[in-house]
């Protein structure tokens, strides 16, 4: 053996001429590329092509672009004359004017801040989740306590995360593994956020059939499909840390798109079949019934998807929920949950 | 005669699970180890650990706050003793903080926990009895010679015992060997001063200094209640191959006590207790034969791999629960891990994976789930970083035992001392390479200390490393 080694050394306690530092520092080990499994795979995937997807001009784009600019430029041109005007008409409406054109403005600039902070927190989210899911894939524990730290501070600002703060933070200080790190932080500071998520698309899913089921125009229960799937979308995005402004809304619309595109729709821990026999009894019972409980089963498939790609860590030690999970009232069972 | 054997045996082995499976038996952990392991002291930190309502935040239905308690229940085999758990765990937790005593007889126990169902309708409330055996771990190298017969275990053992490492421990006995006619008529005394010098031989290799392995018959080092007993009385002989063995001659005379040895004391210790286990753990403790040497440590993978051969993995079914059961888990762990930084437990873990190769590759063809973790029952030190010379080196802190040295340093039991055990090599096959035993500690890359048992807070649970883990691998999907 060439490789030069430290000898193995005993020091006493009270030696002046060492120091002893209590925390270790990483020493990073080697680590073998497991492969992801499949759902992990899709939501990396849908998050890429959202979330995460770098800006890249179309000619769509760059039509749309110019001509944002040209009216943006119209709109300037028209406040400048405005301005204008009103300071020859008189010294103070100008000067109000003036005043107000300064607040739109700020107010303006503040959006777009909040924006791109929105973005980039969103993105950071997704990014956490996809190291996350390499570094539980490989058990690794160095690469995952920093992981760790990014994902209790993304809740600092949450007083009812204390617990489940503190007792990842224990975890991480200890001595376990990865994969078993993560685990328990997602069991710890995930779980109650999943709960309460579940809840939330169930309530949704409610609401859509209920809704579908006793309105009287087609068009009035579509527009309230979309709006309650807009709404399911942000608050799941609140509930798990990330603030999705409108631009940031756009961005994870289509990530949660792509999520259903490549799950074909159904699936995530559902047969298709369970889904057509729940909607089938259903319209035999009546068309409009019918018509509800696929609604609400179109809400349902939104809001697990939304899920699965705003969750900050993947799944792991918890099966991902399933339609059945959040909603099983749709399939007619009264089952007591 | 043999095959006659094997019917009765396994239709013993049937009977005996299909009652105990209508008699509600539990699950049947198997805590399997070579002596000195960690298997009493890991017994004792389970109990401990689920008696005590640690936090086991690795054990989900621990950490889920699912377990409602868990107790002690009288054991159900009226004949074997109880494991001495309050002893055990006064011993380590009382003023003297001292390890438990190497374990001279078999001691069986039965731990009931009651916990809540995360799945499933209905009564939610369940409860899981574990039956766990702790016996001396000698007598685990017995498994191998149930295969064996007379001859064929005398010729393993003569090469064995003539190979460089232990060749020279063997001297006395090989040089009296040497002396002996097999043929011989039987002489009692002749047997008997064969077989202590055997056992002197047997008994030198396991020292510390050499800490093999490979040493069956296991009652020569650990007798138990068989002391002196003509069962015990003998050794092997160099027989030819193919050669009959003359009738009343020393040869025939030893064959037949290694027979009864075979029926009268192997094959109960075995069909009692081993041959139906639900789940296993393989306790190694791969850091002696570190300390010792390559040869100690080739001579430990050798053990082990002969030992596994006994048990039976493979995934379990109801007939098969019913009739013969089937070990459907089995956990490999490198006991001792907190004598070493957690920055090493990667390395070690890959030694283990290397020590338990074969065993592995059988366990995952029968289609067994496996797992290797370095774990630590009982965590006797903490860690620190130890800046000297300019370097900084990763170290861990604790008691060394009395008796204990390094690096010039002779420890008395009493004071806390940081150690650098020395950092194992990246590609664990070179910690096999090479013939040397016994290296003096000038010589080796490490050196492993024992440490005395931590100081605890009257009435906490010992620190532990991974014992979550190994939990949660062998009992956490009946906690489900």
């Amino acid at each position: 053996m060439s490789e030069i080694r430290p000898r193995p050394r005993a020091f006493r306690l009270d030696d002046a001429q060492i120091v002893i530092e209590p925390q270790a520092e990483a020493i990073h080990a080697e680590v073998v590329e497991v492969p992801l499994d499949e759902g992990e795979r899709e939501i990396e995937t849908a998050q890429q092509s959202g979330m995460l997807a770098r800006w890249r001009p179309g000619l769509g784009v760059l039509f749309w672009s110019g001509l944002g600019g040209l009216v943006a430029l119209g709109v300037g041109l028209w406040v400048t004359q405005l301005v204008e005007d009103l300071f020859g008409r008189a010294h103070a409406l100008g000067w109000i004017a003036a005043g107000l054109g300064a607040i739109a403005l700020a107010a303006l600039m503040a959006i777009g801040a909040r924006e791109i902070a929105a973005i980039l927190r969103q993105s950071r989210i997704a990014r956490l989740h996809a190291d996350l899911a390499r570094a539980r894939a490989s058990d690794d524990g160095e690469a995952a306590r920093p992981l760790i730290g990014r994902l209790i501070a993304l809740y600092e600002r949450r007083p009812e995360t204390a617990a489940g703060r503190a007792e990842t933070a224990e975890a991480a200080r200890a001595i376990i593994d990865g994969r078993d790190l993560i685990d328990i932080a997602e069991r710890a500071l995930l779980r109650p956020l999943d709960a309460k998520a579940q809840a939330e698309i169930a309530a949704a899913a409610k609401r859509v059939s209920m809704v579908t089921a006793i309105s009287p125009r087609a068009i009035l229960d579509m527009l309230f499909v979309i709006a309650q799937i807009v709404y399911l979308i942000r608050r799941i995005a609140e509930i798990y840390g990330g603030r999705p402004g409108l631009l940031g809304f756009f961005k994870l619309a289509r990530s949660v798109g792509a999520h259903i595109a490549i799950t074909g729709g159904m699936a995530v821990g559902d047969g298709l079949v369970q889904q057509i026999v729940g909607h089938g009894i259903a319209s035999k019972i009546s068309a409009r019934l019918g018509e509800g409980v696929l609604n609400g089963l179109l809400t349902a498939r939104v809001g697990l998807s939304a899920l699965a790609v705003c969750r900050p860590a993947p799944f792991g030690a918890q099966k991902p929920p399933g339609v059945s999970d959040v909603a099983p009232f749709l399939f007619g069972a009264g089952k007591d949950r | 005669m043999s095959f006659f054997n094997d019917i009765v045996f396994e239709a013993g082995v049937a009977a005996r699970s299909l009652a105990e499976y209508l008699g509600g038996g539990g699950l049947r952990l198997g805590v399997t180890g070579l002596s000195r392991a960690g298997k009493t002291v890991f017994i004792t930190a389970l109990v401990n650990n689920l008696v005590g309502r640690a936090r086991l935040p690795v054990l989900s239905a621990s950490a889920e706050g699912r377990i409602a308690r868990a107790t002690l229940e009288p054991q159900p085999d009226d004949a074997v003793p109880r494991f001495a758990y309050e002893d055990h765990l006064a011993a380590l937790t009382g003023p003297e903080r001292s390890w438990p005593q190497s374990t001279r007889r078999i001691s069986q126990l039965r731990l009931t926990i009651e916990f809540e169902r995360a799945k499933g309708w209905g009564n939610k409330a369940s409860s899981l009895t574990l039956d766990i055996v702790d016996y001396p771990g000698e007598w685990l190298l017995d498994l191998p010679l149930l295969a064996k017969s007379y001859a064929q275990w005398s010729r393993e053992t003569l090469e064995a015992s003539a190979k460089a490492a232990r060749a020279p421990l063997a001297a006395a006995w090989r040089g009296f060997l040497a002396g002996l006619d097999p043929g011989a008529p039987a002489q009692e005394d002749m047997a008997r001063k064969s077989a202590e010098l055997f056992t002197a031989y047997l008994k030198r290799s396991r020292e510390d200094v050499y800490a093999l392995s490979t040493l069956p018959p296991g009652r020569f080092l650990m007798p138990g209640d068989l002391e002196g007993s003509p069962a015990l009385t003998f050794a092997p002989l160099p027989i030819e191959e193919g050669v009959e063995i003359g009738h009343a001659s020393l040869a025939a005379m030893m064959e037949r006590r290694y027979e009864a040895y075979k029926t009268h004391v192997v094959r109960p210790f075995f069909r009692d207790h081993f041959s139906r286990l639900d789940r296993q753990i393989v306790l190694v403790d791969a850091l002696a034969a570190l300390n010792s040497g390559p040869a100690a440590l080739r001579d430990l993978e050798n053990a082990l791999a002969e030992v596994l051969q006994a048990f039976r993995a493979g995934r379990s079914s109801l007939l098969s629960s019913l009739f013969r059961p089937r070990i459907d888990r089995i956990l490999f762990a490198a006991t001792k891990a907190d004598h070493l930084h957690h920055t090493s437990h990667d390395r070690l873990e890959d030694i283990l994976r290397l020590l338990t190769a074969r065993a592995i590759r059988r366990a995952e063809g029968v289609g067994a789930t496996i797992d290797v973790i370095a774990l630590a029952a009982i965590r006797a030190t903490r860690e620190a970083q130890i800046r000297h010379g300019g370097r900084t080196m990763a170290a861990i802190v604790g008691v060394p035992e009395a008796g204990e040295t390094l690096d010039g340093q002779l420890f008395d039991g009493k004071t806390e001392a940081a150690i650098f055990p020395g950092e194992l090599p990246a590609n664990p096959k070179s910690a096999f390479a090479g013939d040397s035993i016994a290296l003096p500690e000038a010589e080796n890359h490490w050196r492993f200390l024992r440490f005395r048992p931590p100081l605890l807070a009257p009435g906490a649970c010992p620190p532990q490393i991974r014992l979550d883990r190994a939990l949660q691998f062998l009992i956490g999907d009946k906690l489900a």
